[in-house]
C-alpha cells in the first residue's frame, strides 16, 4: 500500500516536470533504437546464413578447387585444374556415407543468344544427378539426362529469367539458342529459385551437359566444384575426412602440402559465418551500449540536477515523516521509468527503423521478442545505475531543508 | 506527569562547535508542554526561537540535553525513528506553506499518509481539508489558491495524521491581517478540541492569541507567562472592515 503511494508519487513527480523528463528519455531512446537495429541486423545476418545452409542441404557437402578458405567465392587468377571428373566418381565409388554426387563446372558471364536478343550469364556443365544433389530441376520440358552426357548433346535447361530475357512469353523449348559459337536446342526450363543468398540471380542460368561443357565449349577437362550428398547428415565429418584422404592419395599431394581442394561442409559455414558476424556484433553492440551509457549519464546528472531543485520538497517530505528508504525509492523509481519508458519507445522506433532499413536496402534485419526484453532490461538496468547516486543524494537530505526560503 | 508532551531538559544547540564561527543558537533550555495547552515562542529573528521550535519538533538534533515527545527520549534516536515520530506525533505548519506546487490541494494533504501505514488516505485527506473549510477547492492547485487559503491546506496537511501537537513556525509571516486572523482562528478551534499548539512568532499581537507566551532572547527563556486573557481570532476578524466573511 505505502509502496504503492511512494510508486505514485514518483510518476507525479515525473508528469510535473514534463520537459526535463522528456530529456532524459533521450538519451536512452537513441541508445536503445541503436542497439534494437543493431541487434536485428546481426540477428537478421545469422538467420541469412542459416537459411542458406538449410537450403544448400545439412546432409551435404561441397568441394571446390583449389585450396584456402574463402566462402562462396571463385577461385581468381589461374584456375585450379587438379580436380577431375573421374574424382568424383571415385568419391561416389569409394566413400561408403556418400549417397549421390554432383560435379559442375562453372562458367561465368558468357553470351547467350536467340534471334536478335542477347543476354550475358552464368553456364554450367552438370551431371544428371544434378536435380536430385541440388532439388532442383526443371520446371517445363526435361532436365539432362544420361544420353545426353553420352552423347555430347547440344541441348540445355535454362532459368526462368534467362527464358524471359531471350523468348519473352514465347515457348523456348525445341528453340535454339547460342551459347558462346555453339547452338544448343532448349530442353527445359528450371525451377524458379529466386535471388542467391550472395545477391546473384540464380534464375538466369543456362545448364548443359557435363561433357558438352568439357569437350565443345569449354575445351577443359577438370571441374570446379562437387556438392557430395550424404546417405546421413550424422556422418558429415567421417566422410570429410574420408573424401580428403582419398583426393590427397587421387592428386599425390605430398604430406605436408596444403590440399589443392577445399571441403565446406554446413558446420564450417555456419561456425565461420557466426564467427565473422559475432565480431563484428559485438563491435556494434558495443557502440550501441557506449551510447546508452552516455544516456544513462545524462538521466543521472540531470536526476542531479533535479535533486538539488526539490530540495526543499525532499526536506518537505522527510519533515511528514519519509524515511531514507522511502526518499531513495522514490528517485530510483523515477530514473527507472524514465529509463524504461525511453526504452520502449527506443524499442518501438528501433523495430520501425529496422522494418525501413530492411525494406529500402534489402538487409535482412530479425526482430524478435528478444530484442524487445533485451531493450527494456537493459533501459531499466541503465536507469536504475543511473538512479542510485541522485537518489542517494536526495536521502541524505535533512527534514530541516524544508525550513530554508 | 504523563499529561506532559513535550519535555526539554537543558537543551542546546551550537553550530559549527570549535570553529571561529562558532554559533550558539540555544543555550541551556529547558521545557515542559502539557497536552492541549496553545504556546506562543516569541523572540526576535535570530533570537533562537525556530531552532528550539525544530529541535522540540525532531526537525532538528540538539547539541546537548534531551528531549522527551509524549514520554519518549527522542533526542538520541536515528533518523528514521525521528521519521516515524514526525509522522505520527507531530504536524508541522510553516511561514512559506511549502505546499508542492502543480499538486492538488488534496495531494498535498495526503502527503504524510502517503508515508504511514494507514489505509483510505483520499478520504482522510478530505476530511482534514473539511476541518480547515476548504472541501470545495480539494482539486485546486495551490496557484489558484490565496495565501490564507494555501496556509490552511498547510494546516490541513498539519493536521490529517492526527498527531499529538502541532508546530507552527510564523504561519502568519506571509499572509494579510485578515488571513492571519483567520489561521490563528482555526488555531484556537484547533485547540478548543484538544490539540496542542506550539506556535512560533516574532509579532506580539499573534502571540496573544495563544494562553502561555515564551519569549526567547539570546537563545534563552527569559520570559514563561500564562496568558490570562488570550484575544479571540474570531473577534478580531469581526472588527475588520468590510467583515463579510469569504468562503
Amino acid at each position: 500500500m505505502k509502496t504503492l503511494r511512494i510508486v505514485k508519487s514518483a510518476f507525479k513527480s515525473l508528469g510535473r516536470n514534463k520537459l526535463r523528463t522528456f530529456l532524459m528519455m533521450i538519451g536512452v531512446i537513441v541508445g536503445i533504437i541503436a542497439l534494437t537495429m543493431v541487434v536485428s541486423a546481426g540477428m537478421g545476418a545469422r538467420q541469412r546464413v542459416m537459411e542458406r545452409v538449410r537450403k544448400f542441404g545439412l546432409d551435404s557437402l561441397m568441394i571446390r578447387a583449389g585450396g584456402g578458405q574463402m566462402l562462396g567465392r571463385e577461385s581468381g587468377g589461374q584456375p585450379t585444374v587438379t580436380l577431375k571428373l573421374e574424382d568424383a566418381e571415385a568419391i561416389k565409388r569409394e566413400v561408403r556415407e556418400v549417397a549421390d554426387i554432383s560435379p559442375q563446372i562453372h562458367r561465368p558471364q558468357m553470351e547467350v543468344k536467340y534471334a536478335d536478343k542477347s543476354t550475358t550469364t552464368m553456364v554450367l556443365g552438370a551431371m544428371p544427378s544434378f536435380a536430385t544433389v541440388w532439388d532442383w530441376g526443371a520446371a517445363k520440358g526435361d532436365f539432362i539426362s544420361e544420353e545426353d552426357v553420352e552423347n555430347v548433346a547440344r541441348v540445355c535447361v535454362i532459368g526462368p529469367t534467362t527464358r524471359k530475357d531471350l523468348f519473352g512469353e514465347a515457348n523456348p523449348i525445341g528453340e535454339m539458342i547460342r551459347v558462346g559459337s555453339v547452338q544448343f536446342e532448349v530442353k527445359g526450363i528450371l525451377v524458379a529459385k529466386g535471388t542467391s543468398p550472395a545477391g546473384g540471380d540464380m534464375d538466369s542460368r543456362v545448364m548443359i551437359p557435363m561433357t558438352t561443357m568439357m569437350r565443345r565449349l569449354a575445351n577443359i577437362d577438370y571441374i570446379t566444384n562437387i556438392k557430395v550428398r550424404l546417405k546421413n547428415a550424422k556422418d558429415m565429418k567421417k566422410a570429410a575426412g574420408s573424401i580428403q584422404a582419398l583426393l590427397r592419395e587421387r592428386h599425390q599431394q605430398a604430406p605436408g602440402v596444403p590440399d589443392d581442394f577445399s571441403i565446406i561442409t554446413p558446420g564450417e559455414v555456419t561456425e565461420t559465418a557466426e564467427k565473422v558476424a559475432g565480431t563484428f556484433n559485438l563491435f556494434l553492440i558495443l557502440v550501441a551500449g557506449i551510447s546508452l551509457i552516455a544516456g544513462g549519464v545524462v538521466v543521472s546528472n540531470l536526476m542531479l540536477i533535479s535533486v538539488s531543485e526539490r530540495r526543499k520538497e525532499i526536506g518537505l517530505r522527510k519533515a511528514v515523516g519519509a524515511r531514507k528508504n522511502n526518499i531513495t525509492f522514490q528517485f530510483l523509481i523515477e530514473a527507472t521509468a524514465v529509463t524504461l519508458t525511453g526504452g520502449i519507445i527506443g524499442i518501438a522506433l528501433g523495430v520501425a527503423g529496422a522494418k525501413i532499413l530492411e525494406a529500402v536496402t534489402k538487409t535482412p534485419m530479425a526482430v524478435s521478442w528478444q530484442i524487445v526484453v533485451l531493450g527494456a532490461i537493459f533501459s531499466s538496468l541503465v536507469g536504475l545505475i543511473a538512479g542510485i547516486q541522485p537518489a542517494r543524494r536526495a536521502a541524505s537530505i535533512q527534514p530541516i531543508e524544508a525550513l530554508k526560503p | 506527569m504523563n499529561d506532559l508532551i513535550v519535555q526539554a531538559q537543558n537543551i542546546q544547540k551550537v553550530y559549527n562547535p570549535g570553529k571561529t564561527s562558532e554559533v550558539v543558537a540555544v543555550r541551556d533550555v529547558s521545557l515542559d508542554i502539557r497536552k492541549g495547552e496553545f504556546v506562543a515562542i516569541m523572540g526576535a529573528s535570530g533570537s533562537g526561537k525556530s531552532t528550539v521550535m525544530n529541535i522540540l519538533g525532531c526537525l532538528d538534533r540538539p547539541t546537548s540535553g534531551a528531549v522527551l515527545l509524549d514520554g519518549m527520549e527522542v533526542s538520541g534516536l536515528p533518523d528514521d525513528e525521528l521519521a516515524k515520530v514526525r509522522n505520527k506525533l507531530i504536524g508541522f505548519v510553516f511561514q512559506s506553506f511549502n505546499l508542492l506546487p502543480r499538486t492538488t490541494a488534496l495531494e498535498n494533504v495526503e502527503l504524510p499518509l502517503v508515508y504511514s501505514e494507514r489505509a483510505n488516505i483520499g478520504r482522510m485527506a478530505r476530511m482534514a481539508l473539511e476541518a480547515v473549510g476548504l472541501n470545495q477547492r480539494d482539486h485546486h492547485y495551490p496557484g489558484e489558491l490565496s495565501g490564507g487559503e494555501q496556509q490552511r491546506v498547510a494546516i490541513a496537511r498539519a493536521l490529517v495524521n492526527e498527531p499529538e501537537i502541532i508546530f507552527a513556525d510564523e504561519p502568519t509571516g506571509n499572509l494579510d491581517t485578515r488571513s492571519s486572523y483567520e489561521v490563528i482562528s482555526l488555531f484556537q478551534k484547533l485547540n478548543g478540541l484538544g490539540k496542542t499548539i506550539v506556535l512560533v512568532t516574532h509579532e506580539p499581537d499573534i502571540a496573544e492569541h495563544a494562553r502561555r507566551i515564551i519569549r526567547v532572547s539570546d537563545g534563552r527563556i527569559v520570559e514563561d507567562r500564562v496568558n490570562e486573557h488570550p484575544k479571540s481570532a474570531e473577534d478580531e476578524l469581526r472588527k475588520l472592515p468590510g467583515k463579510e466573511v469569504k468562503e
